[in-house]
């Protein structure tokens, strides 16, 4: 019971950053932008995130910060795509590169430093419900918000006025344009959101997680969130369902290795997020458009009037 | 006549003076030293202890060196940048990690009379020696104290399973049970330690993700093997203890650390320096220990009681003083077979090569 407990605490508490990151990711990719910078946009959400919390002593600064500087780096990614109309593949990938070595380059006197970290929820007689109750100590307001965030990305996806535009530029920009949908800035609006919740992302690996700066410290999660949203066919529920798969394998990878009782080969475990996500896309390729879901139609295309 | 003999005399005087100038001209020669890093100075673990070394090395040699260095000279880059370096004319050059062996090689080949120095490899050349340090004597004393203190279901975070690890985690089994034994602690023999792998020497998420692992397995220790400090961070906040690993784990927050065995090439540098302005040089395998203050051990923590630090330091002295038995037989491996004879030690060559658990280990191999 205690492991069982363990097993799904540490699960939750490890998939938060490409939940966040994802659920961004799968907002931009709806209103059609492809966003290959998460990984860059995490990693100086990270580094802003500790730096300010650091250095103002505040949490909120520190997550704060990282939004900030994830939205930065969105919004020179939107103003190539959007603006100039530049390849987005290219874009982002350059996007993450800069911010590679940038935040290598400027966290570099922060390497090592002590600063302040999220601790876990107060939960009070919450404590006392059997498995819920322990796996929720474990956890941290950051991740009941995130948490908060995917039925409310998916109800305004699915209802709201925000979300029908975003997904009608996302579709068919030129149909939306016609209908009075302004369709840059409404794309400009879900790119900056993605950075934000990709530096959240980031922020929470340095401030909650692992606490600290270290160089290159997101170890290629912002990847994986991109893969995700692939895996959850650009819909947040699935997309929570895939991070928590992500997680638990990796929980249980580890679980196994703890207790000597390998119950499924390591390499299996290992493999099978990654073998999911490429069969799905294969299914989506396959049956293109079909209630199982498909890629946003514009997706990747710059929008030119007329 | 007068003019031929003057013209004798220039002559003279000039071949004198050719003989006499670069001999001059060695005496107050800068030695040139580069050096060849696997990560950044500032990695908190293996590079940062090379890095410690180049300090050292300028501090005591002054101006008699000309140090210059690279970061994160990868495989893929490691000819490009030691080519580079003794093409500019660099006297000694170091390659701090086993992947620039082969590169090395081919540069040293090119430049016979450039001094190459390469750590933790095994191929010399005439102007290629290499070097690396006892490690596992660190791990021995760190497990020894673990055991005195009587830590007996120890976690360790290990990286990558090749023989230096490896090698580490026995040292370190090995004084944990001679010091549960002497301790007169209750132990399970074969099981003491429990290994997991992170298949990385860097990676602060699965570090963390591990240690809490092993610390919800109820483990009451947690072993750091890492370069990045995260799995004894992670045991602090969990109220777990922890063993430090490579550079001083306490320095980078982790106050629950009871001590690190740390790398101390420093030393090292200034004789290979030494040697080359002497001109005595020679290309060797070198494994430095305690004896050649290659390794040391950082203060102990506040919480390591007094009669603990004294029979480590008592151990620490033996090694100091050379004499290292830590893998005397009989030592036998996870499941029972005698891997090393009664009274018989260890060989460098074995230790190098060493690819089996001891028994008190739980955990295996990956492939």
């Amino acid at each position: 019971m205690d492991d069982l407990i363990f097993i799904l605490a540490i699960t939750l508490k490890s998939s938060i950053p490409v939940l966040l990151a994802s659920l961004g990711e799968i907002i931009t990719e709806r209103s059609g932008i492809l966003n290959l910078g998460v990984e860059g946009m995490m990693l100086v959400g990270a580094l802003a995130g500790f730096v300010v919390g650091q250095q103002s002593g505040s949490l909120l600064l520190g997550f704060g910060g990282a939004m900030a500087a994830g939205m930065l780096l969105a919004l020179v990614h939107a103003f190539f795509c959007i603006h100039l109309r530049a390849s987005q593949v290219i874009s982002g990938l350059a996007v993450t590169i800069l911010a590679t070595g940038l935040s290598s380059f400027l966290g570099r006197p922060f390497i090592g430093r002590v600063g302040i970290h999220l601790g876990s929820l107060p939960v009070g007689p919450l404590a006392e419900v059997p498995l819920v109750g322990p796996v929720l100590a474990q956890q941290n307001w950051l991740c009941l918000a995130a948490l908060a965030l995917v039925p409310l990305t998916a109800w305004a996806l699915a209802g709201s006025w925000p979300g029908l535009s975003i997904r009608a530029v996302g579709e068919d920009p030129e149909a939306a344009d016609a209908a009075g949908v302004p369709v840059a800035p409404i794309r400009y609006a879900c790119t900056l959101f993605g950075g934000l919740l990709a530096g959240l992302g980031g922020a929470y690996l340095s401030l909650v997680y692992t606490p600290g700066w270290k160089e290159g410290m997101t170890g290629g999660q912002g990847w994986i969130a991109i893969a995700m949203v692939i895996f959850a066919t650009w819909r947040p529920g699935r997309a929570l369902l895939g991070a928590l798969l992500f997680g638990g394998l990796t929980a249980l990878q580890f679980y196994f290795q703890a207790t000597g009782a390998e119950l499924v080969p390591a390499w299996i475990l290992r493999l099978l997020p990654y073998l999911l996500t490429v069969g799905i896309l294969f299914l989506v390729t396959v049956l293109k458009r079909t209630r199982f879901g498909a890629a946003p139609a514009a997706l990747g295309q710059p929008f030119f009037r007329g | 006549m007068n003019s031929r003999r003057t013209v004798v005399l220039v002559a003279l005087m000039l071949a004198v003076s050719l003989i006499l100038a670069p001999a001059g001209n060695a005496a107050a020669k800068k030695i040139k030293v580069a050096f060849a890093l696997l990560w950044t100075i500032d990695d908190m673990g293996w590079t940062t202890a090379a890095y410690n070394g180049i300090e050292y090395l300028k501090e005591q040699m002054g101006d008699q060196v000309e140090v210059s260095y690279t970061e994160k000279v990868l495989a893929a880059d490691a000819e490009r940048v030691i080519r580079d370096y003794a093409r500019k004319g660099y006297d000694i050059i170091f390659g701090t990690t086993f992947e620039h062996m082969d590169p090395m090689l081919m540069v040293a080949k090119d430049f016979p009379k450039t001094v190459f120095e390469h750590c933790s490899g095994y191929k010399t050349a005439p102007n290629m020696g290499n070097y690396f340090a006892r490690m596992y004597q660190g791990e021995f004393l760190s497990g020894y104290l673990a055991g005195l203190m009587g830590f007996k279901n120890v976690g360790t975070v290990a990286t990558n399973p090749i023989p230096e690890p490896i090698r580490g985690i026995n040292a370190f089994t090995i004084g944990l049970i001679k010091g549960l034994k002497e301790a007169g602690h209750k132990f399970d023999p074969n099981n003491v330690n429990t290994v997991v792998w992170l298949k990385a020497w860097r990676d602060p998420i699965n570090e963390t993700t591990l240690a809490e692992t092993l610390i919800s397995r109820k483990h009451d220790l947690i072993r750091q093997m890492a370069d990045t400090p995260d799995s004894s961070l992670a045991a602090c906040a969990k109220g777990v203890p922890a063993i430090g690993y490579g550079a001083d784990a306490a320095k980078y927050g982790a106050k629950c650390v009871l001590v690190s065995p740390i790398w101390n090439w420093g030393p090292y540098f200034v004789e290979v320096v030494k040697q080359v302005q002497a001109g005595t040089w020679k290309p060797t395998p070198y494994w430095g220990g305690f004896d050649k203050n290659n390794i040391a051990l950082t203060d102990f923590n506040a919480s390591v009681p007094e009669a603990v630090r004294q029979k480590v330091l008592a151990q620490k002295k033996l090694l100091v003083e050379g004499t290292d038995n830590i893998f005397v037989g009989p030592i036998y491996d996870q499941k029972g077979k005698l891997m090393i004879p009664e009274g018989k030690k260890a060989t460098d060559k074995e230790l190098l090569t060493m690819r089996w658990l001891i028994k008190g280990v739980s955990g295996k191999i990956p492939d």
